[in-house]
């Protein structure tokens, strides 16, 4: 394999990869537009579908084509709840207690789910082949190759979703909350509504990730992930955070590749961090976030 | 069910079947400060309900010298710092052996064990110089240690390859961690001696993704592959490894690769694979067969009964086996009742121990904690692990070089 089709197939790769990081962040972001909250519970709420998903068709007995559809709406309903339950409580607080409040979120919820169905990983088939697609010298792994095309499809969907008229709603929340109001648009609701949105990514995600690797705590772990492509690409920007997807996808998958050659070993996670700190710094609204310009 | 094993490790102590009535120093007591929820969860749950199995059916078997056995247990949740708390708890309730199941947290525990005297087993797991009994005096590796594995799963490479290892392509793909790049050194003293070439592939924890390392991996094109990780890595790795062509009879595994990983990556997908092993898997041996008739069937099991007989369970039974066997000689030459230092000495006499077969058998002394260093290999067939080889040990000169070299630096900075 030479150099052209090595670096051709792990920039691949890389993309499907960063498209289903890109399906998680797309959670961090709803929440973000609708009530400016960024959700550090998202990669726990991907376990969480996973983990539904996993009760469906294991534990219940389902046929996949009802497990999947039902874990990812149930979750639905777990955003939903999330929201009413417990931040609909914080309007008003600072916005710092109402982010740890996500954060304490994630940590219960990394805590309570391995409890509850056992900490040994699950094996989640969804029915993907194991066998790769080769491409003459380059192979392309099948189960990236359709979670891939699947997170594409539920971005998009995402985003024809915002020019209906619940999502025309939802973005007039997400301009002007106190307009909205006084149109009569119900703000609780589309943040509800925004949270709920937030939990389908967010299992859907986890589902894909989980047939990948298995149903575990750490499926939780890919927050890091979210959080880095929903910041590179602008928290409120749902265009942004695919663009960002694919960049940090393709970075994460080529640059430690040909580091390790130079013997820096270990720097997969260190890119994804990187990202985060280059853009807090040099671009501070990502990519295509919505510069906020205030009136002092 | 997990949930009864998490409010077990919650409560914080059980009593194993003791009688009410024994008095309070013909106990003795074990404390096991383990990971149920967090990182080594994939072990830890089948791993401890051996362990407790095992204590239980001695106690159903009268004890030793008179003594019943208690599993005092902990989470830790693999962090360092609770480990250090359940240590002085432990040690407070007169626990004479701990068991912390984690590098990271047995690693914390060592100065203070080694400083007041609390014995530690490290079975296949923690820092392998600890297998110096001079240096390191209370922990007790008892098992063949990374290094061994490593220098085992070569061997077998080696026997494959006819001797001829000279010009092979090996690649050492493992998790990119203190755990994944311990077999480093006896790859590269053997990759030395034996003229193969070695790569390694290192990818972040967890694990979750190394899409890119089995690229590289292809592209490096190795007769043979060595993957080094633990849980959920291990699954990727299995899984990533199948769908590069990695043809699986040519892949070998550190110790931790069990039947929950090959479920999970798919039981015929993952035909072929080989691995490490340092005790036998399976329900067919004398001493598991005791335990489901004495303590499982009758309901008295420390968790589900499908999981009585897996690799990770008969670990667990294993080492408290030699725990018990370490005991009987303390007891029995130094008499009641048992301190950490007579277990101590009672440990460094155990001699030609297998636990009637279920391991290879170990001889520890005072200056080897190891006993041996043996493993074999074994191969995924569809449903369970066969044998392929006898338990052998290999390159011990190397690896007891290495021994002594890193417990030298160890003396130097304590």
């Amino acid at each position: 394999m030479d150099l052209f089709f090595e670096l051709a197939e792990l920039s691949i790769s890389g993309a499907l990869v960063g498209l289903m990081y890109t399906l998680i962040a797309l959670g961090i972001v709803l929440v973000f537009k609708a009530s400016g909250v960024a959700n550090l519970a998202q990669g726990a709420m991907a376990m969480v579908g996973a983990y539904l998903t996993w009760a469906c068709l294991t534990l219940a007995g389902a046929p996949l084509w009802v497990a999947i559809p039902l874990g990812v709406f149930a979750m639905f309903f777990v955003g939903r709840g999330i929201e009413r339950v417990a931040l609909r409580r914080m309007i008003g607080q600072p916005a710092i207690m109402v982010i740890m409040l996500t954060l304490g979120l994630e940590i219960m919820l990394r805590g309570l789910l391995p409890a509850l169905f056992g900490p040994v990983k699950k094996r989640l088939d969804i029915g993907i082949d194991a066998a790769p697609i080769i491409i003459g010298p380059m192979l392309i792994d099948r189960a990236y190759l359709v979670s891939g095309a699947v997170a594409l499809i539920l971005i998009v969907l995402a985003v024809l979703y915002f020019n209906t008229r619940q999502g025309v709603m939802l973005r007039a929340v997400s301009d002007d909350q106190p307009a909205s109001w006084s149109v009569g648009i119900s703000v609780e609701r589309a943040i509800g509504i925004s949270w709920g949105l937030a939990g389908i990514a967010a299992a859907a995600g986890g589902v894909l990730w989980g047939s990948i690797q298995g149903v575990d705590w750490t499926l939780s772990l890919l927050l890091i992930k979210a959080l880095a492509v929903a910041i590179l690409g602008g928290l409120d920007s749902i265009l942004g955070v695919l663009v960002a997807g694919l960049i940090l996808g393709v970075l994460e998958n080529v640059a430690p590749v040909y580091l390790e050659r130079f013997g820096v070993s270990g720097t997969r996670d260190v890119v994804a961090s990187l990202v985060i700190l280059a853009t807090v710094i040099f671009k501070p609204y990502g990519l295509f976030g919505r510069e906020e310009i205030e009136r002092v | 069910m997990q949930t009864k094993l998490k409010a077990l490790a919650l409560a914080g102590g059980l009593a194993l079947g003791a009688a009410p009535a024994l008095a309070q120093d013909k106990v003795v007591k074990i404390g096991f400060a383990e990971d149920f929820t967090k990182v080594y969860t994939f072990v830890t749950s089948e791993y401890n309900q051996g362990q407790r199995d095992y204590l239980s059916y001695v106690n159903a078997k009268g004890g030793v010298a008179g003594h019943t056995f208690q599993a005092n247990v902990v989470d830790t949740g693999n962090e360092p710092q609770r480990g250090i708390e359940a240590y002085e708890r432990f040690k407070t309730e007169g626990v004479v052996l701990m068991d912390f199941l984690s590098t990271p947290v047995s690693r914390a525990i060592v100065p203070r064990a080694l400083k007041e005297g609390q014995n530690v087993l490290t079975m296949f797991h923690g820092r392998s110089d600890a297998a110096d009994g001079t240096t390191f005096p209370t922990i007790f590796p008892a098992g063949a240690l990374y290094w061994s594995q490593a220098a085992v799963i070569i061997k077998y490479i080696a026997d494959q390859e006819k001797g001829a290892l000279k010009g092979k392509k090996v690649a050492l793909v493992g998790i990119d961690s203190p755990f994944g790049k311990e077999p480093l050194p006896v790859f590269q003293a053997v990759a030395e001696k034996e003229g193969f070439e070695l790569q390694t592939f290192f990818y972040p924890s967890p694990g979750n993704e190394q899409s890119s390392s089995w690229t590289a991996v292809r592209r490096f094109a190795p007769d043979w592959v060595v993957i080094w990780g633990a849980g959920g890595g291990q699954t990727v790795s299995l899984r990533d490894a199948i769908r590069n062509g990695v043809k699986l009879d040519k892949m070998l595994s550190v110790i931790w690769l069990s039947e929950t990983d090959t479920e999970i990556a798919g039981k015929d997908a993952a035909k072929g694979v080989l691995r490490f092993e340092g005790v036998a898997q399976g329900k067919d041996h004398p001493l598991i067969k005791g335990i489901v008739d004495e303590v499982v069937s009758k309901g008295k099991g420390a968790g589900p009964a499908e999981k009585v007989g897996s690799s990770y369970y008969n670990i667990g039974v294993a080492s408290m086996a030699i725990a018990v066997e370490g005991a009987r000689i303390g007891l029995e030459k130094f008499g009641a009742p048992l301190t950490p230092d007579k277990l101590k000495k009672g440990l460094e006499e155990v001699k030609d121990f297998s636990a009637q077969g279920l391991m290879p058998s170990i001889t520890l002394t005072a200056a080897d904690h190891q006993g041996g260093g043996k493993g074999r290999v074994s191969q995924w067939d569809g449903a369970k692990w066969t044998p392929k080889t006898d338990w052998y040990a290999a390159y011990q000169d190397i690896v007891m070089g290495l021994v002594k070299k890193n417990a030298e630096e160890f003396k130097k900075s304590n």
